[in-house]
C-alpha cells in the first residue's frame, strides 16, 4: 500500500473517531483539570457526527470527506477546540480537491497544510501547552520518515512523547492559560487528543495495510 | 464546598436544545428560536437598521438569551455549555439578523468565541455577505494588566454595551458608528469578580473545579479562570473594600464622574446579601465623589450554581445616560 485513496481516508476518520470515543472519559478527567471536564464528550460528539455524515455523502471524495470532518468539529464541538480542531481539516481540504488518492507525500503535505493553518489562527506555538505540541512533532515526523509505515509510527511517537511534554507547561493560549501555574502537572487536553488521533491511525495502519 | 451535581435536566446532549424550545415557548412575545440554535426578535427590527447578533456558549443563563428582544439584541446563537457556536452556526445568526444597514457582530473576548466569529466572517467573504464588521468586547481587570486591555476577558460588565449598543441601533446610525459606540462602553466600562464557590457542569454531573469551604477568589473568571489568587473568605463590607479600589484605579474613574453599577449574581448568592454588599459599594461611591446614575442588582451572566458575583463601572456621559433610559424589552432586561 502506497498510496491512500478514499475508502482509505474513510476508514482512518472512523479509527480516529472509535479510539477518541472510547477514550472520552479520560480525555473529560485531564479537561477537568484545565478547563470545564467535557472535552472527551464534545470531541467524541463531534466526531461520531463526522462518520455519519462522511457516511451519508454521495461523493465520497477526499476533499469531501476532510471537509466533512472540519464541519462535525466547527459546528458540532464549538468553542475553541472545535474552531481550532476543524480548521486542522479545513486547511487540508483544499489540498484534496480533484485528487483521487495520496502518496505519502502528498499525505505529509495535507498534515503540514492542517498544522500551519492551526498554528496561524490559533496563534500558538510549541511550548504554549495545546495541541500544537503534539502535533507539530508528529507533522515533522511524518515528513522525515520515507514510507507510510514508518511515518504513522514514528509521528505517532513523536505525538506522544508531545502531549507528554505538556504536563510540566504553564498554558499561554487558550482558557488554560487564566490557571497560570495551576495548570502545571496536567497534560493538556487538546495535545492528548492529538497524540490518540495518531495512535489510532498508526494502529489503524499496521492491522490492515502492513502486511 | 459541595457543589450539587443532580440537575433536573434529561439527557445531556439535549439540555441546549431543551434549554431553547422551553424559553421561547415561555417568552413567545418576545422572542423566537430558529434553526441552528438561533434566538432572534418575535418581532423582527425595521429594515435599514445595524442588525446586533453575538454567538453565545450555554450555562451563562439569562445571558444571552434574555437580551435578545427590542432595544436590544436582533438574534443571539446558542453554542454548547461554555462553548462558543461553530462558524455556520454564526453565519446563519448574520443572515438573520440582517435587515440591510449592516450586521454587527459583538465578540466577548475569549478564544473560542473570537476564532469561530472570525471564522464566520471567513465565510460571510467567501459568500459574498458585505456590510458586517465585528467588535470585540472586554472588561475584567483581573484578566490582564493595565495597558493591555485588549487581552483582556469579556465578563458581566459587558452588559452595559448590550443594553447602550441595543438602544443606539433601534435609531438610524450607520455600521461604523454603531461598532464606535461599543468601544467607546468598552472602554468606560471596567469589572472585577469574585467566587466563594465551584459549579457542577450538566454535561459531565461533575465540579468544575475544587475549591474550599472557607475560600474565595477575586477576579475568577466565568469559567473558573483564575483570578488574583485564592483567600480567606471576607465579609461583605471587607469584599467591597478589596474589589473597589483596583476597579475605580484602573479607568479611573474619578470624583465628579458619573456611572451604572452592575452587581451581577453569578448563580447562587442571595439577594440579601447583593443589596448588603451594593449599600457598602454606594457608600464608598459616595465617599470618592462619583454619582450612581442608575443600578442594576441580579442575575446577567451567571455560571450554574456558582456563588460569587461581579462589580462593573461604567461611565457615562449625557449620551450614554439617554441610551440607558431608551426602552428595552427582552426577556430579563426590561426598560420602560
Amino acid at each position: 500500500m502506497t498510496r491512500i485513496g478514499a475508502t482509505e481516508l474513510q476508514e482512518l476518520i472512523a479509527a480516529l473517531a472509535a479510539r477518541v470515543g472510547a477514550e472520552r472519559d479520560r480525555l473529560n478527567r485531564l479537561d477537568a483539570a484545565l478547563g470545564d471536564g467535557d472535552h472527551g464528550t464534545s470531541i467524541s460528539t463531534a466526531f461520531e457526527v463526522a462518520v455519519i455524515d462522511i457516511a451519508a455523502l454521495d461523493e465520497p471524495s477526499l476533499s469531501a470527506i476532510w471537509l466533512a470532518t472540519a464541519k462535525a468539529l466547527m459546528n458540532r464541538m464549538g468553542g475553541a477546540s472545535g474552531a481550532i480542531f476543524g480548521i486542522f481539516f479545513l486547511r487540508g481540504a483544499s489540498l484534496l480537491r480533484e485528487r483521487d488518492s495520496l502518496d505519502k507525500a502528498e499525505m505529509a503535505a495535507l498534515l503540514a497544510a492542517g498544522l500551519a493553518g492551526v498554528k496561524a489562527r490559533g496563534k500558538a506555538q510549541v511550548g504554549d501547552k495545546t495541541m500544537v505540541d503534539a502535533l507539530e512533532p508528529a507533522v515533522t515526523a511524518f515528513a522525515r520518515a520515507d514510507d507510510f509505515s514508518a511515518a504513522w509510527s514514528a509521528a505517532a511517537e513523536a505525538a506522544r512523547a508531545g502531549a507528554e511534554s505538556t504536563r510540566d507547561l504553564v498554558a499561554r493560549q487558550g482558557r488554560a492559560k487564566f490557571l497560570g501555574e495551576r495548570a502545571i502537572g496536567y497534560i493538556d487536553p487538546g495535545a492528548m487528543t492529538v497524540a490518540l488521533m495518531f495512535a489510532a491511525v498508526h494502529e489503524w495502519w499496521r492491522l490492515t495495510r502492513h502486511q | 464546598m459541595t457543589v450539587r451535581l443532580h440537575k433536573l435536566i434529561n439527557r445531556p446532549e439535549d439540555l441546549v436544545d431543551e434549554m431553547l424550545q422551553g424559553f421561547c415557548a415561555a417568552y413567545a412575545d418576545i422572542a423566537r428560536c430558529g434553526d441552528n440554535r438561533l434566538v432572534m426578535r418575535a418581532r423582527p427590527k425595521a429594515r435599514g437598521k445595524v442588525g446586533l447578533v453575538m454567538g453565545s456558549g450555554s450555562g451563562h443563563e439569562p445571558a444571552m438569551l434574555g437580551w435578545v428582544g427590542e432595544g436590544l439584541f436582533d438574534v443571539v446563537v446558542a453554542g454548547e455549555v461554555f462553548a462558543a457556536p461553530g462558524p455556520e452556526n454564526m453565519l446563519a445568526g448574520i443572515r438573520a439578523a440582517d435587515r440591510g444597514g449592516g450586521v454587527l457582530v459583538c465578540v466577548s473576548h475569549h478564544a473560542g468565541d473570537l476564532l469561530n466569529a472570525e471564522l464566520a466572517l471567513e465565510l460571510c467573504e467567501l459568500e459574498g455577505i458585505d456590510n458586517v464588521e465585528m467588535v470585540l468586547l472586554y472588561d475584567d481587570i483581573s484578566s490582564a494588566p493595565k495597558g493591555r486591555e485588549a487581552e483582556r476577558r469579556g465578563t458581566a460588565g459587558l452588559f452595559f454595551v448590550w443594553k447602550l449598543l441595543g438602544a443606539y441601533c433601534e435609531g438610524d446610525v450607520s455600521l461604523a458608528a454603531a461598532k464606535a459606540l461599543a468601544e467607546k462602553v468598552r472602554d468606560n466600562t471596567r469589572s472585577l469578580a469574585v467566587s466563594l464557590s465551584s459549579c457542577a457542569s450538566p454535561v459531565t454531573g461533575q465540579a468544575m473545579f475544587e475549591m474550599g469551604a472557607d475560600e474565595m477568589e477575586i477576579g475568577m473568571g466565568l469559567h473558573g479562570e483564575k483570578g488574583l489568587g485564592r483567600q480567606k473568605a471576607l465579609s461583605a463590607d471587607e469584599t467591597i473594600d478589596l474589589m473597589l479600589p483596583p476597579l475605580l484605579e484602573d479607568l479611573p474613574y474619578r470624583a465628579g464622574d458619573e456611572v451604572l453599577v452592575l452587581l451581577n449574581n453569578s448563580g447562587s448568592l442571595t439577594l440579601m446579601e447583593l443589596f448588603i454588599l451594593y449599600r457598602h459599594a454606594a457608600a464608598r461611591l459616595a465617599e470618592a465623589g462619583i454619582d450612581v446614575y442608575r443600578c442594576w442588582i441580579g442575575p446577567y451572566a451567571t455560571s450554574f450554581e456558582m456563588a460569587g458575583f461581579a462589580l462593573a463601572l461604567c461611565r457615562v456621559d449625557a449620551q450614554l445616560k439617554a441610551l440607558w433610559d431608551a426602552p428595552a424589552n427582552g426577556a430579563y432586561m426590561k426598560q420602560l
